[in-house]
């Protein structure tokens, strides 16, 4: 029986390839919207399942089938006093804490190196290529690489005066790429006629930048700290290696994990995490939403506010 | 507005959407010269350009810098002796057929990840991009799709436990529901297959991002085109597709290849200590500690990824020749 699963397995992936590759668009389109459905599955199911998994009652297990659906019990669980919840409970403080700092900092670094990229310098190509890099280098090596530097510059990991701060360091670093791509779009359709009318006027570099400029792109600014935040509570393999006794949410879910029993709060703690990201993306929509409709009302058509990756009528136009 | 003009403003209209759903989503970029500021004194430059440097230097540039350096140096009971240069760390690598095993698997495992994310990914990033004609519905089955994206890998990791397991969801399908199978497979959990599977769904939407990016801003005119001069949909898709669309999956190709090679905990987690990778292996010379092995093992594994990245667009080179 095992072939047929086999084939089962290589069917599936090869059709949906294949009626792309044979096939007009209109004709394999029935079988990419019965893959992409496929595809959902596959990206959302194992959280379905923990979710549901998550909403035993007391005896619940951490396997199917769910015992005495459904209850909040994992969840008050994770508001009692086991010195397991105590140290999550810990590590949730912990980590808001962290995120709302390297929010605050991805935020101005983004936007001074936004600022920076208008126009071109020695070294542009460079530098977009090291926060490409920092895209690209696994979590992994990166927390290696500092907590050697700690280590060689004599700087104690975990709580005291720096302990913080490569923390910090990798997590901005890891959101840096994020925030700056959030106001490099902020600035590609940004107008600046209203600088240049502001320094016709007399206006100082500075008072430009405070009266005209900041407000026209702050909602950029506030969306790339969204996702410093975003990417900082969820950051891990960047932190572990770095954080000594500081166990951020992630650290803590980790350790949990990996110790010998195991029990349904895992699950619940999961799902917890998974709807704080998701509150933080539905932000960060409205947010974007906002700045699209402020900044490009001449080109916004259906009023959306989501900008779409499409040739817009201005393409026409050009006929 | 003149011809020209509305040509530029088109272009640039198109690129900045890439850009800010690309930023959106963390894809691909592409590097722009953007030229709307005002002139400035280079000590305006400097202050704009000085915080994100300094920033990544510290935090990004010397880590891996620092890497190599320690690969080379002395190992002492807790740490490394900076003025005593080896290459002892190496030497035990090579000297331990675990880790060149491993490395050949950690190859290996990264190239079948990142083939299967090409597989998976490709169709669904040109559904995306041109089986949904509404740009209101693509933009939020994007969004939907690039949702787990965000949510905690830790937290990804851990859900795929309840699936696999030997009491998991697939198992309880196999045995219990549709009854195909007397006994549930052991082989769920802990093992290459549920490795292989959980990286390719933590990493695909590394693939499909870049190559929707691409697909998206494909013009319907050149494919209309060259149906209307009689070319078979195989063609067209060979001809006009897929060449448009190379950059994005060459992107995609390199992220997923990179962090694949890299990955620590999805291995350690899914494979429950019994399947290593470099990561893994890097890490338990890391606990001992003996960090120039450790070093070692990192820097041998930047090797091999600039190795896969140089002949990736070398490929690529060679496709926009021919």
């Amino acid at each position: 029986m095992t072939w047929l699963w086999y084939i089962i397995g290589v069917a599936i992936l090869v059709v949906p390839f294949a009626a792309m590759v044979l096939l007009p668009i209109q004709r394999s389109k029935p079988v990419l919207t019965v893959y992409f459905v496929l595809f959902v599955i596959f990206m959302y199911g194992p959280m379905v399942a923990m979710a549901v998994l998550s909403l035993q009652g007391t005896s619940g297990s951490m396997t199917l089938p769910a015992k005495d659906l459904f209850s909040f019990h994992w969840y008050s669980e994770l508001n009692s006093s086991m010195s397991v919840m105590v140290a999550v409970r810990e590590g949730i403080g912990k980590s808001l804490w962290l995120s709302l700092i390297v929010a605050v900092i991805t935020a101005a670094l983004s936007l001074t190196l936004g600022m920076a990229f208008r126009r071109q310098f020695r070294g542009s190509g460079a530098l977009f290529y090291a926060i490409l890099l920092s895209l690209m280098t696994p979590g992994l090596l990166l927390s290696l690489g500092l907590s050697f530097l700690l280590y060689y510059a004599g700087i104690q990991k975990g709580e005291g005066a720096l302990g913080y701060v490569p923390i910090i360091g990798v997590q901005a670093v890891w959101a840096l790429p994020f925030g700056f791509l959030v106001m490099m779009s902020i600035f590609n359709r940004y107008d600046a006629r209203a600088e240049e009318a502001a320094r016709d006027l007399g206006a100082s570099n500075v008072t430009t930048f405070r009266e005209v400029t900041l407000p026209l792109i702050w909602t950029g600014v506030f969306g790339a700290g969204l996702f410093g935040f975003t990417l900082a509570l969820n950051e891990f393999e960047r932190t572990f290696l770095v954080s000594g006794t500081i166990n951020t949410l992630p650290l803590q879910l980790y350790i949990i994990t990996t110790a010998s029993v195991l029990r349904p709060y895992v699950y619940s703690l999961g799902v917890v995490t998974i709807l704080l990201s998701f509150l933080l993306i539905a932000l960060f929509l409205v947010v974007s939403g906002v700045t699209g409709r402020k900044t490009t009302r001449a080109v916004e058509e259906d009023g959306s506010g989501v900008d779409t990756p499409s040739m817009t009528p201005a393409a026409a136009g050009g006929d | 507005m003149s011809n020209e003009d509305a040509k530029h403003t088109a272009l640039e209209e198109a690129k900045r959407a890439v850009e800010e759903a690309e930023a959106l989503t963390g894809g691909s970029a592409v590097a722009v010269h953007a030229t709307t500021g005002p002139r400035r004194s280079p000590l305006v430059t400097l202050a704009w350009v000085a915080p994100g440097t300094i920033w990544l230097l510290l935090f990004l540039i010397a880590p891996l810098v620092m890497i190599v350096l320690v690969s080379l140096w002395q190992k002492t009971p807790v740490g490394f002796d900076p003025f005593v240069f080896t290459t002892e760390g190496y030497t035990k690598l090579f000297q331990t057929p675990v880790y060149l095993d491993t490395l050949k698997d950690t190859i290996i495992r990264a190239l079948l990840v990142t083939a299967l994310c090409i597989l998976i990914g490709y169709p669904i990033a040109y559904f995306l991009a041109r089986g949904v004609s509404s740009i209101r519905y693509q933009i939020a089955l994007f969004v939907f799709v690039l949702a787990p994206f965000w949510v905690a890998y830790v937290v990804r990791i851990v859900a795929w436990l309840p699936v696999l397991g030997r009491q998991g969801v697939i198992n309880y399908f196999l045995v219990e529901v549709i009854g195909v199978r007397a006994e549930p497979i052991d082989a769920l959990l802990y093992s290459n297959f549920a490795i292989i599977l959980a990286l390719v769904q933590l990493y695909v939407l590394f693939m499909v991002t870049p190559i929707f990016f691409q697909l998206a801003t494909l013009d319907n005119a050149a494919i209309e085109a060259a149906r209307d001069l009689g070319a078979t949909p195989a063609k067209v898709f060979r001809e006009v597709v897929l060449p448009l669309s190379l950059p994005g999956v060459l992107i995609g190709c390199i992220f997923v290849f990179v962090l694949v090679m890299g990955e620590f905990a999805t291995v350690r987690l899914i494979g429950g200590g019994t399947i290593q990778s470099v990561g893994t292996l890097v890490y338990d010379y890391y606990k001992l500690p003996d960090l120039p092995t450790a070093a070692a093992g990192a820097t041998i594994l930047v090797a091999v990824m600039t190795i896969g990245v140089a002949v990736l667009l070398r490929f690529s080179k060679i496709r926009e020749v021919v």
